[in-house]
């Protein structure tokens, strides 16, 4: 067990808590940044993803794991960023303004769709983001003049000042340096009053109140920066297809960002970084296992939805805190060892009462 | 300071609150008692406005709150804690009382996403007011636990520092001994005294341990089944023949 | 008569999210906790049947009757190995279980019986009866026949039954239902064999109108809409507001200028959206605010 003894407040609010976890974080930065040099095309562009993934889960956790609003609806976002993306690129913007444009128009509609949440919550709001986002995969269907409807649209390659970004490594560079930015930016907003404010909600709107919390003004800001980041992680992923249809974005792809967020770890942001490795790395598992297991099973369709399901299932059985709980728990083991006790995260269960009145 | 003026509420034909109106006089520890099933945390929800009244007003310093987004309570002043405690579980004592200073922030979103160095100074502002907060109330050896392992008792004590966190003119506190072994209850004594005459807070309390009512109460209101019986210093309260019928029945 | 037309199909589209909306409000009114994966247990009983009815030939009524009881154990067994270690998690936690639990029987499906389109042989699949110009497929009347005779069914035993007032009792508060002697693990296995055996048999109705494949328990999605703009805690609520998306859903198809007949599919959504806007407690509203 490391003892910090603290000596300035501002130990508090920096990043870093010591120095060793300086070195660690600085050993998997190099990491990061000399991996494309190490991996081929293939991996570094899978690994492009995993951080794509990353960036939307960062979103998404915001909102479910620090606001306490589950959305079941952020493929649309996704797609709207894609889309907003690929238009503004074939209009003309310059890459850059094109992709800072399509993260507003997801933050202007993340606000908007943030505004029922003011007076549901739990499963109503689920619900209706899931309306929200099969709503908006029909008009990205429909809408042929921006989204070429059924046919899709192309997505122009990437480019900063001429010079191209379409290589595997230089996307993956742009991916990561993203990234860095959207976990710094999501980071100081958890340090930050906001921040504190979206977990107060989370853990009681009435006690959030009653701290002059203002419920329909965080909210919807936690919604919009939200759909801020799903947006912006769109934008990239656009690139990464290649090609835009409206069924890349079906609520399948909700419930697969969700499925990151908590098999990571609700509240935690190295949870969405664990849940994004492995939903980026389970279909070259599933693929591997294909291939060792006897062609009987190996070729079964649709196993790896099953497979995701679940694992979903285990995890949320088995270990709810997520893979960054289980690592929480096994360092706890070693540096306790050989004192530690089962008991240790074990939460007392309540019993639930209903809030119906019939 | 705080008024009420004939207020009144109810639920599905339930009285809970029926025509009460006290006043609160600025520096004073005001206590608020009476059977269970009375009305008195209703009267605290109607305040910090989780209820619309039916009728009636309430008054803060002279300006009505009967209206006021709930908010807007807490930025105006009052402060509040909750019966069984309303706390943020999943996060440390610091953390909870750092949310208490979220009426006093002045940075905007997009301040805080780049951490300027503006809402850095803030933070560590704060940091030395929560320090100040978990001084006054022995809160050291509990500051980085997470509320959730606490007992029940502390937890009291953090919601009351939460409280204070928000730098209230005015704190309603709701049941503050309910769950505290005597000599805890002993200490609370002291805090709330503390809180009314060196923070100079103004303090309205719902309280069902008459030993500390008495000993730190200005006033005490008597609430039955949603009317005022009798209001007093705590002597005159003891002996009144009305109260006696409330609790004991006739 | 176009318009009767329409209503008729309409009526029997919205007794199919009606029915499915039934099983979710059971659950959900019984154990407060919210089935995701009410379509894809509507998909796995029309599946079962498929194999006692069609595969090993037995007769309709036989292969009916031992669907329900499958149906009724897989229930019971899901509720015992994943649900009851669930009880006393948060809401959400269970709504991402039943999410992935649809994931594993929609993979499980697949596999058995693979992704081409199963017709199922009943006795009311085919034929059609006619009034005048008005021309009704037998497979319609099944479905609202069958819908209102499960209806009646579950009112009366939630209203009459004792184990049906037990369910009630435990929904509310299950510590003290705990107390009073209501055997409340007990209780939530019948209640998720009850709520498995109401979505095989709407499976098997709507089996001749829509073909068996692994993926027809998406329509359980729409049911789940259905069963919010009834108010989620309200049986009558929920068949009322599935009938009603069934009925508007068929006039979009038919009324929408053409390009656009295929928002007729997000008709159940929208209603979802204004219901949520202008009275988000739904029709028969059954909630209030938390107590401090």
């Amino acid at each position: 067990m490391r003892f910090v003894l603290k000596t300035r407040y501002a130990q508090d609010v920096d990043f870093f808590k010591h120095n060793g976890q300086r070195f660690w974080y600085g050993l998997l930065g190099l990491f990061v940044f000399v991996a494309p040099f190490l991996l081929d095309d293939f991996y570094t562009g899978e690994l492009s993803l995993v951080f794509i993934y990353a960036i939307a889960g960062i979103g998404l956790m915001l909102l479910v794991g620090y606001t306490g609003l589950v959305s079941l609806g952020h493929a649309a976002f996704l797609a709207i960023g894609a889309y907003a993306h690929a238009y503004f690129m074939t209009e003309g913007a310059p890459f850059m303004v094109s992709l800072i444009g399509a993260t507003a128009v997801c933050v202007v509609i993340g606000a908007i769709v943030g505004i029922p949440s003011l007076r549901m919550t739990g499963i109503y709001l689920a619900v209706a983001t899931l309306a929200f986002a099969q709503i908006v995969e029909k008009v990205l269907a429909h809408w042929e003049s921006v989204t070429g409807g059924h046919r899709g649209m192309a997505v122009p390659e990437p480019e900063i000042f001429s010079w191209s970004l379409g290589t595997p490594r230089a996307f993956y560079f742009l991916v990561l340096l993203v990234l860095i930015g959207a976990l710094f930016c999501a980071l100081n907003l958890l340090r930050s009053p906001t921040g504190r404010a979206m977990i107060a909600i989370r853990d009681s709107e009435i006690s959030a109140q009653a701290m002059g919390i203002n419920l329909a003004r965080v909210k919807t800001t936690s919604f919009a920066v939200s759909a801020g980041f799903t947006g912006l992680a769109g934008g990239l992923l656009a690139h990464k297809i290649g090609y835009l249809a409206p069924d890349a974005f079906t609520i399948l792809i909700s419930i697969q960002l969700l499925l990151m967020v908590v098999v990571g770890g609700l509240g935690s942001m190295h949870g969405v970084i664990y849940g994004a490795v492995f939903i980026g790395l389970l279909p070259q598992g599933i693929a591997f296992l294909r291939e060792s297991l006897p062609a009987g099973i190996g070729q079964i369709p649709g196993l790896e939805p099953g497979i995701f399901g679940l694992i979903l299932v285990l995890f949320l059985v088995y270990e709810p805190l997520g893979i960054f709980g289980r690592w929480i728990k096994i360092r706890l083991f070693f540096s306790e060892f050989p004192l530690y006790r089962k008991s240790t995260y074990k939460r007392q269960k309540s019993y639930l009462r209903t809030e119906r009145v019939h | 300071m705080l008024a009420a003026d004939n207020v009144s509420i109810s639920f599905g034909g339930v009285h809970a609150v029926r025509d009460v109106s006290f006043e609160v006089a600025a520096g004073q520890v005001y206590s608020i008692i009476g059977p269970n099933g009375a009305g008195k945390t209703t009267l605290f929800n109607l305040v910090s406005r989780l209820y619309d009244v039916d009728a009636g007003s309430i008054t803060f310093d002279g300006e009505p709150i009967t209206r006021v987004p709930p908010h807007q309570v807490a930025e105006r002043g009052i402060a509040r804690t909750f019966q069984n405690t309303e706390l943020f579980e999943h996060e440390t004592v610091l953390k909870n009382l750092l949310i208490g200073h979220h009426v006093h922030r002045q940075t905007a979103l997009w301040e805080e996403l780049l951490f300027l160095p503006k809402v850095r100074e803030q933070d560590l502002v704060f940091r030395q007011q929560v320090e100040d907060v978990i001084d006054l109330l022995d809160l050291q050896s509990y500051r980085d636990q997470i509320i959730g392992n606490l007992p029940y008792g502390v937890r009291k004590m953090v919601e009351i520092a939460r409280a204070l966190c928000l730098g209230p003119r005015l704190i309603l506190l709701d049941e503050p001994s309910s769950g505290l072994n005597p000599e805890e209850t002993e200490d609370l004594s002291f805090w709330i005294e503390d809180i009314n005459e060196e923070l100079d807070i103004t303090v309205v309390m719902v309280e069902h341990d008459m030993n500390l009512v008495n000993q730190v109460s200005d006033r005490v209101l008597v609430l039955a089944d949603g009317v005022v019986i009798a209001v007093g210093t705590p002597n005159e309260i003891q002996g009144h023949p009305d109260v006696l019928r409330a609790y004991l029945g006739d | 008569m176009e318009l009767v037309q329409l209503l008729i199909s309409g009526i029997s589209q919205g007794c199919v999210y009606g029915l499915i909306a039934l099983g979710f409000v059971l659950i959900y009114k019984a154990t407060e906790m919210v089935n995701f994966a009410q379509g894809d247990l509507m998909m796995l009983g029309a599946f079962i049947a498929f194999g006692f009815i069609n595969v090993l030939g037995w007769p309709f009524l036989w292969g009916f009757l031992a669907t329900l009881a499958v149906m009724g154990v897989v229930g019971a067994t899901l509720e015992r190995l994943l649900l009851r270690p669930m009880i006393g998690e948060p809401p959400f936690a269970v709504l991402m279980l039943t999410i992935g639990l649809g994931f594993i029987l929609r993979a499980v499906a697949g596999a058995i019986w693979g992704y081409e389109d199963k017709t199922l042989s009943t006795p009311y699949g085919g034929g059609v009866a006619r009034w005048g110009e008005i021309s009704v497929g037998y497979e319609n009347i099944a479905v609202v026949l069958g819908t209102l005779v499960l209806c009646v069914l579950v009112f009366v035993f939630f209203r009459k039954t004792r184990v049906g007032i037990a369910m009630q009792a435990a929904s509310q508060n299950q510590l003290a239902a705990y107390y009073v002697g209501i055997p409340v693990k007990w209780i939530f296995a019948l209640v998720w064999a009850m709520s498995a055996m109401i979505s095989a048999t709407a499976g098997i109705l709507v089996a001749p109108l829509s073909l068996i494949n692994p993926i027809m328990g998406f329509v359980g999605i729409k049911a789940f809409a259905a069963a919010i703009v009834g108010g989620f805690g309200s049986l009558p609520g929920a068949f009322l507001a599935g009938l009603m998306i069934g009925i508007v859903e068929q006039f979009a198809k038919h009324g929408l200028p053409s390009g656009l007949e295929g928002f007729s599919e997000t008709t159940a959504y929208v209603i979802l959206l204004i219901m949520l806007f202008i009275r988000p407690e739904g029709i028969f509203a059954t909630m209030q605010r938390k107590k401090v």
